[in-house]
């Protein structure tokens, strides 16, 4: 939603963190784009050194299951 | 067991939305949301549609801006129906506004209809009128930024439209990089660049709007 304009979109949904063990370098980059890729996934912002990763997502369209998987697939811990 | 019914699971828009794409399909009609930023180049691209698809498909135009008939009077310049939507401040079109306009076009000889939504980034993505596609248009001068920044609409869009490539040269735009935060946003996404100015693109354009008018057609008339 147009926080400024108070129009009556749907908003951009729910807002998660997570705390995820096994980041590296090239990781953390791999993850963020698979992130985005998931259809109600609008933003991530992933802090590799500690594995804060806050994720902006709309849960109509992607079911958390399916943003907890990313991080399985890849091997990583992921806890909220 | 009772299955519990699950009424207003769809916003009063998203409900006329769909009423809308109903008139829209038993017409036969594929119908566009054409949205970007203010100055984008969305009246340009479809001047330009329109010289290149006048002849083949029959099409008509509802603009949408908060004030002025400047776009809709561009339009009329290129002899296709055109109907000025003002919202008179309002960010974005919504389904209800269409609703009100669409019998004043005749719909049983239309192939086409384009909605230039109003020019902003943010809420027109939030809206569904009635369309068949979305589809973005981002003036490469506007920034490289931009889709990570207003991801909604590029994950929306069937296709994106990177407009005003003839200034490339002149900007700090990173097409690599662009092409792939939108690619990331939307895996299945059509990227197309164009320029208004030399041309550059627009066959290609013309050529995916074309195709899906076909597609939408063909699965009508198979029904
Ligand atoms: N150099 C260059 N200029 C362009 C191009 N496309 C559009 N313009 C110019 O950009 C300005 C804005 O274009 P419009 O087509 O009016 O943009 P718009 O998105 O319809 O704007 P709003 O309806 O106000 O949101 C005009 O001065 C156009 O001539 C292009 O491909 N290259
Ligand atoms: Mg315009």
């Amino acid at each position: 939603m147009c926080a400024t304009c108070g129009c009556s979109g749907h908003g951009s949904g729910t807002q998660i963190q997570f705390f995820v063990t096994g980041y590296d370098g090239d990781n953390a980059k791999i993850i963020e784009e698979k992130l985005l890729g998931l259809a109600g996934v609008l933003h991530v912002h992933i802090h590799a050194h500690d594995g804060e990763t806050t994720i902006n997502y709309d849960p109509a369209k992607t079911r958390l299951s399916e943003i907890t998987a990313v991080f399985e697939q890849k091997g990583l811990q992921a806890a909220i | 067991m009772e299955v519990p019914v699950m009424e207003n699971i769809l916003g009063s828009n998203d409900k006329q939305a769909l009423q809308n794409k109903e008139i829209f399909d038993r017409n036969g009609i594929f119908v566009l949301n054409l949205i970007g930023s203010p100055g984008s180049g969305k009246t340009s691209l479809l001047e330009k549609t329109i010289v290149s698809l006048k002849n083949s498909l029959k099409m008509a135009v509802i603009e949408g801006d908060l004030f002025t008939n400047k776009d809709a009077d561009r339009i009329a310049g290129c002899n296709v129906p055109v109907i000025q939507i003002n919202t008179s401040g309002g960010c974005h079109l919504d389904a209800m506004m269409i609703k009100n306009v669409i019998g004043k076009l005749n719909l049983a000889q239309l192939d086409l209809i384009i909605i230039e939504n109003v020019g902003n980034l943010v809420c027109p993505a939030e809206f569904n009128i009635g369309e068949d596609n979305k589809a973005v248009v981002l003036s490469i001068t506007e920034g490289d930024d931009k889709p990570l920044k207003y991801p909604l609409i590029f994950k929306e869009a069937a296709t994106a439209v990177l407009n005003k490539i003839d200034i490339l040269s002149f900007t700090n735009f990173d097409m690599k990089a662009a092409r792939h935060d939108i690619t990331c946003l939307n895996p299945a996404v059509n990227i197309i660049e164009t320029s208004c100015r030399t041309d550059i693109g627009i066959d290609k354009w013309t050529e995916w709007l074309k195709n899906a008018v076909q597609i939408k057609q063909k699965r009508i008339n198979e029904r």
